[in-house]
């Protein structure tokens, strides 16, 4: 059956000048992130120390819709008000999906953080890496096509070859 | 202030006065990736090579005996003069002695380090005298050997073996001089105190209350003792506020920058004060070793107060002690074992060829050809890099592009192979980038604008195939331009895409421009960079230097590009736990 997700494993690594009401916050900074198009999110635990530059080294795994385009990573912070959201930031898909590097690839990203005005309001620092499924050589044509692959002349030898990448028998190679 | 890496805005302070009440507590831009490594206690780049000697076939020069040979280690500097390093002991008898004496050479990346050994025969008559008072003059000379040290480091046994020749201003017959004079092998192994890097969490108890209204806010700072008694600071902690049982987060030593385990440290416990006039709570002065004991026994260790008595110093114990709950020593990986495991550095180059530079024919062009021979300022940069890269780099083929011209049948081109081939853009060496860059000036006319995009992302796309491949193999692109950025946020998302590939970019900027903007790519120079899509570089790639302004200074055009490049190539390196293949 075709697979309708990717697992993806994200560590939020920190954060940096977070400001509320444009002064830098104290503590009790954490993140989540979230799938577009989906209910599914994950959250670190509250850095309860690190004030405007927290920082976690949290690994989050989340599944990832195939149709989805991007993330949403937020920071938010708790007060005595409650929890109040710092900034969001919008992660395509493309920034770690596709291009020439494999898909096991260990992916740095940062990205800018808007509050709900739009203003800038900090930088969140998170790697991504996509976990790999194990292909086998005679692996369907379905789950191939479903990660993207081209497929090839499917009249062509047994079932659908994906062109364009070799194809392994067992595990995917590491990117070194 | 040294590689401690837990600063917070208090411990910036801690030295250097008050910080701004919310500054960023890292000294340069708090980088993803430079983050995610500090927290793992890699440091910066430090490599001490020893380098030992050996020698086959010397040349018999005793009558009744063989040679007593010794070696003396020489650096040429660039106007080509000698300055002796050291030199070995002497090896009675032997015409394929092994010297015992080791010699330490501070390694500099960015420069290339020319090293001359010249074999001695020392006469016996001398041989109670010490190696140091030897004249050279009353000694046989047996040959000489020149290389690079760049040559030994990227190797992976790390050896060299030298053909011994006569040197050339020798007054000895012409006939000598071809004869075989035997070979100096050459080894140069990194010191392990280059690698080795201390783990440390430090607290302290009974602290005395310095403040009026409130407990201390310690923080401590760690000094290493110079010869002459200089305390210079290596290391801090972050300042913890109101505490007098402080407990620090964990700080980071390179072994080699204090010197030994045996140095001794000064370990100050000063409490903080934000008009910078801190006061000194107490103070030990301590070994790594000694500390590392205090961690193995679990005692804590009275801090001390210097006093003076009438004219007396004496040093007050106090109840105050400094324990040692953590002592890790680690072996990191560093720029040289990578080189040695199999990692290169793959050279690029593009070429501004934008009408700004002037016409080419006319002797007040950046890109005239001097009949004399005499570099213009593009090929200079262009030689200055590649001597220093090319060691790095095993097959020495580089990919060569030029920018901003027209061919003679074409549009503008932003992205052209510099050979003039249509189908591959590498080059032979640097007389093959030479021979392309004067072929292409005959085959294009100048035009504009000034834009870098095309290149970079064709250079990132060059490091992007190589990962896929397996490769691994770091890119380092210098791009050499008279003007300023046409595209200058095209520009800026092609570089914060390229910061996730093993890819560094050097730009030279030649002329007479203002290149003020061109120092935004550098994030040494401010903020980093930002995409149009609001995505951040997650590392600092750039290196930029306007040709002009070290020209007469101290410092080489290549040494304030190439300076960075080690410490860039392992962020990447070591955040994908790439390892060297030893």
């Amino acid at each position: 059956m075709a697979a309708t997700s990717r697992t993806l494993e994200i560590t939020v690594i920190s954060a940096e000048n977070l400001q509320l009401d444009r002064k830098p916050i104290k503590k009790n900074a954490s993140a989540t992130v979230r799938a577009e198009n989906d209910g599914q999110f994950r959250t670190t635990d509250m850095d309860t120390e690190g004030g405007a530059y927290p920082k976690w080294n949290e690994k989050l795994v989340l599944d990832l819709p195939m149709q989805a385009r991007s993330l949403t990573v937020e920071v938010q912070c708790k007060t005595s008000y409650g929890v109040r959201t710092i900034g969001t930031a919008k992660i395509p898909v493309s920034d770690f999906v596709g291009g020439f590097v494999p898909e096991g690839y260990l992916h740095f990203l940062s990205y800018r953080l808007r509050n709900h005005r739009g203003e800038r309001n900090g930088i969140v620092n998170i790697s991504v890496r996509m976990k790999v499924p194990e292909l086998k050589a005679c692996a369907t044509t379905s789950s191939l096509s479903s990660m993207g692959f081209p497929m090839g002349d499917s009249s062509f030898g047994c079932g659908g070859v994906p062109t364009g990448i070799p194809v392994w028998c067992g595990p995917y190679p590491k990117s070194y | 202030m040294g590689n401690c890496f837990s600063n917070d805005t208090g411990g910036m302070s801690a030295v250097g006065g008050t910080a701004g009440a919310h500054g960023n507590p890292y000294d340069g831009p708090n980088d993803a990736v430079d983050l995610f490594l500090r927290n793992r206690g890699y440091n910066g780049l430090f490599s001490q090579i020893e380098l030992s000697f050996a020698a086959i076939d010397l040349l018999d020069r005793d009558v009744l005996s063989k040679s007593d040979p010794m070696v003396v280690i020489y650096t040429k500097g660039r106007d080509g003069g000698l300055s002796e390093l050291g030199r070995t002991e002497v090896v009675l008898n032997s015409l394929n002695p092994k010297w015992i004496t080791k010699h330490n050479i501070t390694y500099h990346f960015e420069v290339v380090q020319t090293l001359v050994f010249r074999v001695y025969d020392v006469d016996t008559q001398f041989h109670n005298v010490d190696v140091k008072m030897l004249r050279l003059e009353e000694q046989q000379f047996l040959g000489e050997a020149t290389c690079a040290l760049s040559q030994i480091v990227p190797k992976s046994d790390r050896l060299l073996t030298l053909d011994l020749v006569y040197r050339e201003d020798s007054e000895s017959s012409r006939s000598n001089r071809h004869r075989d004079r035997g070979k100096l092998i050459v080894h140069a192994e990194e010191s392990v105190s280059s690698k080795t890097t201390v783990e440390m969490s430090l607290r302290c108890s009974d602290l005395e209350y310095k403040d009026l209204f409130s407990k201390s806010d310690p923080f401590l700072i760690i000094s290493k003792l110079t010869e002459s008694g200089t305390a210079i600071p290596v290391c801090k902690t972050e300042v913890i506020k109101n505490e007098l049982k402080p407990a620090w987060k964990p700080i980071y030593l390179n072994i080699q920058q204090v010197g030994s385990k045996d140095s001794p440290l000064i370990m100050e416990c000063f409490n903080f004060n934000n008009n910078g006039k801190h006061d000194l709570i107490g103070k030990i002065q301590k070994s790594l070793a000694d500390l590392e004991k205090l961690h193995a026994i679990g005692q804590g260790e009275n801090l001390f107060l210097p006093t003076t008595v009438g004219h007396d110093y004496q040093n007050k114990i106090l109840k105050s002690q400094l324990f040692v709950d953590k002592f890790t020593e680690s072996v990191q990986h560093t720029f040289l074992d990578y080189l040695a495991g199999g990692c290169e550095l793959n050279f690029m180059v593009a070429v501004d060829f934008t009408a700004s530079n002037g016409n080419p024919r006319l002797p007040d062009s950046l890109h005239y050809i001097d009949p004399s021979g005499r570099p213009n300022a593009y090929q200079k940069a262009i030689i200055d890099v590649v001597e220093v890269l090319q060691f790095y780099d095993s097959d020495k083929r580089f990919p060569a592009w030029g920018f901003g011209a027209r061919p003679i049948d074409g549009p503008v081109n932003h992205c052209f192979n510099l050979n003039g081939s249509s189908h591959y853009c590498e080059v032979e060496g640097i007389q093959g980038i030479m021979m392309a860059y004067t072929s292409a000036l005959q085959n294009v006319s100048l035009a504009g604008p000034t834009l870098f995009g095309p290149v970079i992302t064709n250079a990132a796309l060059n490091a992007s195939q190589s990962v896929a491949n397996g490769g691994r193999k770091y890119f380092v692109l210098l791009i050499i331009t008279d003007g300023v950025v046409t595209d200058l946020q095209e520009t800026k998302d092609a570089l914060v895409k390229a910061s996730d590939l093993p890819l560094s970019i050097l730009i030279v900027g030649v002329g007479g421009a203002d290149f003020k903007e061109m120092e935004i790519l550098d994030a040494d120079k401010g903020e980093r960079l930002e995409s149009s899509t609001g995505r951040v570089a997650s590392r600092d790639i750039v290196q930029f230097v306007p040709f002009r302004d070290v020209q007469s200074g101290e410092i080489s055009v290549v040494q304030a590009l190439l300076a960075e490049l080690p410490s860039q190539f392992l962020t990447y390196m070591r955040s994908r736990d790439v390892k060297p293949i030893l």
